[in-house]
């Protein structure tokens, strides 16, 4: 089941692990050592000294689902910028332009949300 | 030795995905849902990685992980009533009945069916994959780069109020 | 180690999504919108004269992905036949969204590029993406209005083709597994060796054979395609999605998406799934059969005549399903007849009602109350597409049912020929009740609400309807020439496989 590579990732698990437990030992820490003095203004959320307002809890602006979904779309093309820069130097020049009328096509896509004015947030 | 850490990682992921997975369905709060979530796509990283399939992995970690769950959450996040969102219907019976009849078929078919199975290669995988999709899938790696635009021009027509 | 990259067959589709570009990216800077339909018209020229030059090729590229072959360049003909229409169609409708012009025609293209890929491809992968495309661009545009209706309309529509493009992608899947191949002739080649065979199928002396797994990823996949194309169980969708989204679109939806849909459902039952046609023959014919009495028993009910064509193109999915069912020669052809009339058929109904839907300002039924004194022109058309829709002579319809009917007969299918002909007379019942409010005399006939300057129906109007109403009568009196033509395209299709 566990061949040679994902041994890999035992480094990966190690540090996982290691995290963790320093992690969890701080917050037992604090919660042990730290003295406790609950007040009402001890429990209101740190907001830079201003005190907050209404709930955490509220819609948000349309605007921001359009940034995730650009995200996601150029998510997308990182990903497969990986296996191409990899298979690059096997395949050669076609691989090349391959990639270039993939990044080209979402490039236009990029252009014309520039010019829609749907990446300036006013 | 390995095969054994093998089964303990395999097992404590499984654990791992599958009470994810229940906590999806069962927690009040929607939110809390698409946290749960989260957590079920990252244990299915870690079953790519046992499977020695490195490049799915990094895939369903930055996009699934990355990208999706932020859609997911900004999806939340946009309607109007967050927190009480996440409400239970009349079907959960019927439901429920549904699953696990469509669970049994698909347990049954999949131990009665004779797979064409590999051991997983002990490569790194992400090599041939991308020997793969710059060779003999050239059409569909285009092709998608096509539908990413349409995603775009959609969401920005939808999307957009001026 | 690439040694198959033609790209001269992929060149309609290209041509496709670069003059949805150019029109996309040109919206940003013409700013005259008469101007951009006729760059989107002149444009359209290009991919029609690419498919015309590849006119009688058969072959492969992309490592078989894409394939070019008769069938295929029928439905590409078909497919911007239609966006032809719909966008001469579109002129009288745009005035409700001024804004996004550009990206209205575009997004058009784009699904019809997905579309004509749809017909041409034969690896799954491509398949399952053409058909995103398709969805992703249709979604969009049944949002345009903006208003309630066509939100919930896009809504409703991604929300099921998410669904069950998932249910799809998940039995490309258990396919792949088992097979080994996303290629057609992969899939089918193994298929062939195997020793699965029409009964051991699904259970094998009391255990599942090998099959059965094979089978439930067929029947996911072919759940997909069913919502493509509307048929019975998958059909929850249509009322409401064509009602909301913008009447153009709505055509567009109802012939061209569902032609990509039929051309792929062929392609995948008659290329790959051939060997265990036995298993999935009786299904088809049961679907049909539902089908049809779903789409007509509910559309009497109905008083909006876009939810009336809704379940209209149910029964009418259920009517082609009928020489899918059947199968050989006759059987397909049959059904890329019929797609093709109902296609000119649809598309002729639809405009006439974005005319008298303008002029009555509803979408109700009762409201076209002496609307053939009024609009002499698009009632007429109405009316002429009505009868073909419910396949009486001397129209396309007619030819087409008979044609169908005629190939359930001689496949010992009477049973569902005797089904498709009760249908048709229940059908008649509601396009003819249509058809008497339209010359119905009402108290207040020559009171048609609204003020007849702002009603100015377009010459392009105009022409699409003149378009639809020669094509319905010209396939009714001479279909010779088309028969002709779908027989030979399908003939590709039964030869091509499995001698690969």
């Amino acid at each position: 089941m566990v061949t040679q590579t994902s041994l890999n990732y035992v480094p990966v698990v190690v540090a996982a692990i290691v995290s963790g437990t320093v992690l969890s030992l701080l917050f037992i820490l604090a919660a042990v050592v730290a003295p406790k003095r609950r007040t009402m203004i001890s429990a209101i959320p740190y907001e830079s000294g201003i005190p907050p307002k209404g709930s955490t809890w509220k819609q948000i602006n349309l605007r921001y689902y359009l940034f995730a979904v650009f995200f996601l779309v150029f998510d997308i093309e990182a990903v497969f910028l990986f296996p191409w820069a990899l298979t690059y130097l096997g395949i050669g020049a076609i691989a090349f332009f391959e990639m270039v009328i993939f990044l080209g096509i979402l490039f236009l896509g990029l252009v014309y949300a520039w010019k829609k004015g749907v990446l300036k947030w006013t | 030795m390995e095969s054994v850490t093998g089964a303990i990682a395999f097992w404590i992921l499984a654990v791992a995905i599958i009470g994810c997975a229940v906590l999806v369905l069962t927690v009040p709060n929607i939110f809390h849902s698409a946290l749960f979530l989260v957590g079920c796509l990252g244990g299915i990283a870690g079953i790519y990685i046992l499977l020695n399939a490195d490049f799915l992995a990094a895939v369903q970690i930055l996009i699934y992980i990355g990208a999706v769950a932020v859609m997911l959450i900004f999806g939340i996040m946009l309607t109007q009533d967050v927190v009480k969102s996440n409400v239970s219907n009349h079907y959960r019976i019927p439901a429920l009945g549904l699953s696990g009849a469509f669970l049994v078929i698909l347990l049954t078919a999949i131990f009665g069916t004779n797979w064409q199975t590999q051991s997983p290669s002990t490569e790194a995988s992400t090599g041939s994959i991308a020997d793969a999709l710059f060779s003999n899938y050239i059409l569909p790696f285009e092709l998608s780069s096509v539908v990413l635009l349409t995603a775009i021009i959609g969401a920005i027509v939808i999307a957009k109020e001026r | 180690m690439i040694n198959d990259v033609n790209l001269n067959y992929l060149s309609p589709e290209i041509a496709m999504v670069a003059l949805a570009i150019i029109i996309i990216l040109g919206d940003l800077v013409i700013k005259n919108r008469q101007l951009l339909t006729l760059i989107t018209f002149a444009g359209l020229l290009v991919p029609v004269m690419l498919t015309i030059n590849l006119w009688g090729t058969t072959g492969e590229s992309f490592n078989g992905a894409l394939v070019v072959d008769q069938f295929a360049l029928f439905f590409k003909f078909l497919v911007m036949f239609a966006v032809f229409i719909v966008i001469l169609s579109s002129q009288d409708y745009l005035h409700r969204f001024t804004r996004y012009t550009g990206e209205y025609y575009g997004l058009i293209l784009l699904s019809a590029a997905g579309m004509m890929l749809v017909a041409g491809t034969r690896e799954l992968i491509s398949m399952y993406l053409a058909l995103e495309l398709t969805t992703f661009s249709i979604v969009a545009l049944a949002a345009f209005l903006k208003t309630k209706e066509s939100t919930e309309s896009a809504i409703k529509y991604l929300v099921l083709s998410a669904v069950t493009s998932a249910v799809m992608l998940y039995g490309i899947v258990l396919v792949f597994g088992l097979t080994g191949s996303t290629h057609f002739h992969g899939i089918a080649e193994w298929i062939g060796n195997s020793n699965v065979s029409s009964t051991s199928l699904i259970l094998d002396s009391g255990t599942l054979g090998d099959g059965a797994i094979g089978f439930i990823g067929f029947l996911f996949i072919l759940a997909g395609f069913g919502f493509k194309v509307a048929t019975v169980p998958f059909h929850m969708w249509v009322p409401d999605v064509y009602e909301g989204a913008p009447t153009p679109i709505t055509a567009y939806l109802s012939v061209a998406s569902k032609a990509a849909g039929f051309a792929i459902l062929l392609r995948v039952l008659y290329e790959v799934f051939q060997p265990i046609q036995p298993d999935w023959q009786l299904l088809i014919a049961v679907l049909a059969v539902i089908s049809m009495f779903t789409g007509n028993l509910l559309a009497i009910v109905q008083s909006n005549i876009k939810r009336l064509l809704g379940y209209s193109t149910i029964a009418h999915a259920g009517y082609i399903l009928i020489g899918v069912t059947v199968g050989n020669t006759l059987g397909q052809s049959g059904v890329l007849f019929y797609l093709a009339v109902y296609t000119i058929t649809n598309l002729g109904a639809f405009a006439s009602v974005i005319v008298i839907s303008n002029l009555t300002n509803s979408e109700k039924t009762s409201d076209f109350i002496g609307i053939g004194r009024v609009a002499i022109f698009p009632a007429i058309v109405l009316t002429i597409a009505l009868i073909s829709l419910t396949g009486a002579p001397p129209t396309a319809g007619f030819i087409g049912k008979v044609y169908l009917f005629n190939a359930a007969v001689q496949s010992d299918y009477t049973w569902l020929a005797i089904v498709g002909v009760v249908n048709s007379v229940i059908s008649a019942y509601y396009y003819w009740k249509v058809i008497r409010i339209m010359y119905q005399s009402s108290g207040a006939s020559t009171d048609t609400s609204g003020d007849p300057n702002g009603n100015r129906v377009s010459a392009s109007m105009n022409i699409s309807l003149g378009i639809a109403l020669v094509g319905i009568l010209i396939l009714g009196i001479a279909p010779d020439w088309i028969l002709g033509f779908v027989e030979n395209a399908v003939a590709i299709v039964q030869t091509t496989y499995p001698t690969a």
